[in-house]
C-alpha cells in the first residue's frame, strides 16, 4: 500500500494540483451570461467614471441660460441640457464618479468594520458576543433610510458626513451575517482540530475562519452596493449628501424635478443611470452567489 | 472513588515488560464535566447534563485503550476533556505526571503530544485548504518553517498510503471518506505526538475501508510507538484493536480491564449486557432475546446510587442507595458493581 517514493525527491512540479476554490468560482461565474453582462456593465460604468474628462463632450459645470432644458437629441447635446443649460451627457458621465463612490465606499468600509465586529463576536462568543451583537441590534432596529437621513441631518450635509452615515447604516447587517457565519464555522471539527494542534485564536481565525466566512459576507456586502447607491442618491436628493453644483445622479434627479412636466424624458435620465447601476450590482451578486454555491 | 487503587496499579498488559510498575503516560483523575442547560430569557441554568461524572483511568505507554458505551454515555466528552478542548469542571489530566497549562507543561506543548482524530472526516478538514496545507498547519504553529512543514506533510501522506504527488494538492471534497480519514491521521501525526485519541475515527467508513484504516493504525503504532485511546461504539472493532477496554455508562466508568478478560468474563451486568448485543458468528450461539431493553436514563437527572440499577436485572435496594466504586475484580480489572465489592451488602456479593 505504501509507495516506494523517496519523499525528498518530490518536487513541487510533480504534484498534481486541483484548481482552488476561487478559480472554480470564476469558471462557474463565466458560464452565467446574465452575471457576465452585469459585470461588463459595471466595468463600463467604472471606466466611464475614470475616463470622464476624456469622453465627456462638454464641461459639466458650464451652463448657458439660452439653452436650458433642451430635449434629448438636440444637435451638439446628445442627451439635452439641464435646468441651467449644462450638457446632460457630460453631467451623467461625471456623475458616475460620485455616485459610484458614494455607493461603493460605505459598503467597503462597513464590510471591513462589520466583519471585524461579527467575526470577533462569533469566534469569541459568550459575553463578548452578547455585548457586541445587542449593541448592533439597537442600531439595526432603525429603518435604514430613516437612520441615514437622521445621521446625515445631525452631522450636516456633505460628502464625508454622507459616507459616515451610510457606513453606520451598513455595519449592523454585515456584522449580523459575519457573526452567524462565524458561529457556524467555529463549531466545525476543523477549527477544533486546529485548536487541538495548539494554535492560538488569531492564527485560527486567519487561516481557518477567514477563508470560510469572507466569501458569504462579501456576497452579502455586494448586494448592499445597490441599496447604498439608492440611499446615497436619496440623501443627495434631500440635500443631505452631495451639494450642487457637483454632478451626482441623485442630486440631478432633485434639481431636474421642476422640469418634470415640461421635459419628462430629461428628468428620467439620472434615474435610468441609477437603475442600470443598481440592477447590474444585484445581478452580479446573484451570479456570484450561485457560482459560490459549490456542492462538495 | 477508588481512584488511587486504579491509578497506582498498572494493568497486566502494560506490565509485560517486567515486574516493576510502568508509569502511566496519561492519567485522568476524577474528571467531571457538566453542561448547564440554558433556558428562559436571562439564560439561567436550572439543570445540568452530567456528561462526564467522575471518570478516572490511566493510559500506559504503548497500549490501546478502548472506550465503549452507548450513545450519550460521555465517551466523546471524555475525549474532548482529555484534549483540553473543553475545560473540566473538576478533576485533572496529567501527561507524564504533569498537568497541561502549568509552567512545567504548557498547553501548546501538551497538544503537540496528544492529538485527536475526529469521526467526521469531512468536517475535520478545512475545505479551503489543500491536503498538504491542512497537514502542515500544525507544525507551522509549533515553529516549523513553511517549506519544512510541507515536506513533512508529503512524507506523512506517503506514510499513510496516499501518494503525495496525487493527493498533496487536492481539496478535501475530492477525496473519499477513507482517504480523508488517512489525511486526518497524517495531520495528527504531523506534530509527532505520543498519544492519539481516535474518537469514532473509523465508525463512518465502509467495512472494507475501515479494515484498511485499522491496519494502518496498527502499523503506525508499532512503527512510531504510539499510544491510542480508541473510542467506538463498535464492540468488534474495539476487541480487535484494544489491549484494555473501558466501559462507560452515563458519564461513569462501569468497568475497565484487559480486553480478553472483559470480553470473556465481564463482571459488570452492563458489560455483559452490552457484549451480549454483539452478534455471534456461530449460529449455535444465537441469542433469542434482546439483552438490554430501552434507552439509558436521562443524564440530566441520572438515577441515584448505581446508575445502571434501573435497567439491571440484579438490582437490589443497595444499588439505588449507594454508588458503587471501582473494585478489583481480576488482574488489572476493575468493576464498579456492588456484586463485586465484598462488603457492599448486595446478596450476590462474595462475603
Amino acid at each position: 500500500m505504501v509507495q516506494a517514493v523517496a519523499p525528498a525527491m518530490i518536487d513541487d512540479a510533480t504534484i498534481e494540483r486541483s484548481p482552488g476554490y476561487w478559480s472554480t468560482v470564476w469558471r462557474r461565474f463565466r458560464r452565467d451570461p446574465v452575471a457576465m453582462i452585469a459585470l461588463g456593465v459595471i466595468v463600463l460604468l467604472i471606466l466611464m467614471a475614470i475616463l470622464a474628462p476624456y469622453i465627456a463632450p462638454h464641461d459639466p459645470f458650464r451652463g448657458a441660460t439660452l439653452r436650458r432644458l433642451r430635449p434629448p437629441g438636440t444637435p451638439g447635446y446628445l442627451l439635452g441640457t439641464d435646468e441651467l443649460g449644462r450638457d446632460m451627457l457630460s453631467r451623467l458621465i461625471y456623475g458616475a464618479r460620485l455616485s459610484l463612490f458614494m455607493g461603493v465606499t460605505p459598503v467597503f468600509l462597513a464590510l471591513f468594520i462589520g466583519s471585524a465586529i461579527g467575526i470577533t463576536a462569533g469566534y469569541v462568543g459568550g459575553i463578548v458576543n452578547t455585548l457586541l451583537m445587542r449593541t448592533i441590534d439597537i442600531i439595526f432596529a432603525f429603518p435604514s433610510v430613516l437612520l441615514a437621513i437622521a445621521l446625515s441631518g445631525a452631522m450636516g450635509a456633505g460628502i464625508v458626513n454622507g459616507l459616515i452615515s451610510l457606513t453606520i447604516v451598513f455595519i449592523p447587517p454585515i456584522a449580523r451575517i459575519a457573526e452567524s457565519v462565524t458561529t457556524s464555522v467555529r463549531s466545525l471539527d476543523y477549527v477544533e482540530a486546529a485548536r487541538a494542534s495548539g494554535a492560538g485564536a488569531l492564527s485560527i481565525v486567519r487561516k481557518h475562519v477567514l477563508g470560510n466566512v469572507l466569501g458569504p459576507i462579501f456576497v452579502y456586502a455586494m448586494s448592499l452596493i445597490a441599496v447604498s447607491m439608492i440611499l446615497a442618491s436619496g440623501l443627495s436628493f434631500l440635500g443631505l449628501g452631495v451639494r450642487p453644483p457637483e454632478p451626482e445622479w441623485g442630486l440631478m434627479l432633485n434639481t431636474l424635478r421642476t422640469a418634470l412636466y415640461t421635459q419628462p424624458m430629461l428628468c428620467a435620465l439620472p434615474g435610468i443611470m441609477i437603475f442600470i447601476t443598481s440592477i447590474s450590482f444585484n445581478l452580479l451578486t446573484d451570479g456570484l452567489r450561485s457560482a459560490m454555491d459549490i456542492k462538495a | 472513588m477508588a481512584s488511587d487503587t486504579v491509578m497506582t496499579r498498572a494493568p497486566a498488559a502494560a506490565q509485560a515488560t517486567g515486574s516493576e510498575p510502568v508509569r502511566p503516560l496519561l492519567e485522568a483523575a476524577d474528571l467531571v464535566k457538566h453542561f448547564p442547560i440554558k433556558s428562559g430569557l436571562l439564560g439561567r441554568s436550572n439543570a445540568v447534563v452530567r456528561a462526564v461524572d467522575g471518570v478516572t483511568f490511566s493510559l500506559y505507554p504503548g497500549e490501546t485503550l478502548g472506550i465503549v458505551g452507548e450513545s450519550g454515555c460521555g465517551k466523546s466528552t471524555t475525549a474532548r476533556v482529555l484534549m483540553n478542548l473543553i475545560k473540566p469542571d473538576s478533576g485533572n489530566v496529567l501527561l507524564n505526571g504533569r498537568a497541561p497549562g502549568t509552567p512545567e507543561l504548557s498547553l501548546k506543548a501538551f497538544r503537540s503530544q496528544v492529538q485527536m482524530v475526529f469521526q467526521d472526516s469531512y468536517a475535520s478538514l478545512n475545505p479551503r485548504l489543500t491536503v498538504e496545507d491542512s497537514i502542515a498547519y500544525g507544525p507551522t504553529v509549533h515553529g516549523v518553517s513553511g517549506s519544512d512543514a510541507v515536506r513533512r506533510a508529503r512524507r506523512l501522506l506517503d506514510r499513510v498510503g496516499l501518494d503525495p504527488r496525487r493527493f498533496a494538492g487536492r481539496y478535501p471534497h475530492e477525496l473519499s471518506g477513507g482517504q480523508r480519514q488517512r489525511v486526518n491521521i497524517a495531520r495528527a501525526l504531523a506534530l509527532e505526538p505520543k498519544v492519539i485519541i481516535l474518537d469514532e475515527a473509523v465508525s463512518a467508513l465502509d467495512k472494507s475501508v475501515e479494515a484498511q484504516v485499522l491496519n494502518l493504525l496498527l502499523d503506525l503504532k508499532e512503527e512510531i510507538g504510539l499510544t491510542y485511546i480508541f473510542i467506538s461504539h463498535d464492540l468488534e472493532v474495539v476487541r480487535f484493536i484494544a489491549n484494555r477496554v473501558m466501559v462507560m455508562y452515563l458519564g461513569r466508568v462501569a468497568e475497565i480491564g484487559p480486553t480478553d478478560a472483559l470480553y470473556t468474563g465481564g463482571r459488570h451486568p452492563y458489560t455483559t449486557a452490552l457484549l451480549g448485543s454483539m452478534l455471534s458468528m456461530d449460529p449455535d450461539e444465537r441469542t433469542m432475546e434482546a439483552p438490554l431493553a430501552g434507552d439509558p436514563p436521562n443524564p440530566i437527572d441520572p438515577p441515584p446510587g448505581c446508575r445502571f440499577h434501573t435497567r439491571c436485572s440484579f438490582a437490589e435496594s443497595v444499588c439505588s442507595a449507594k454508588t458503587p466504586v471501582l473494585t478489583v475484580s481480576g488482574t488489572g480489572h476493575f468493576t464498579a458493581c456492588h456484586m463485586v465489592d465484598p462488603g457492599s451488602g448486595h446478596s450476590k456479593a462474595a462475603a
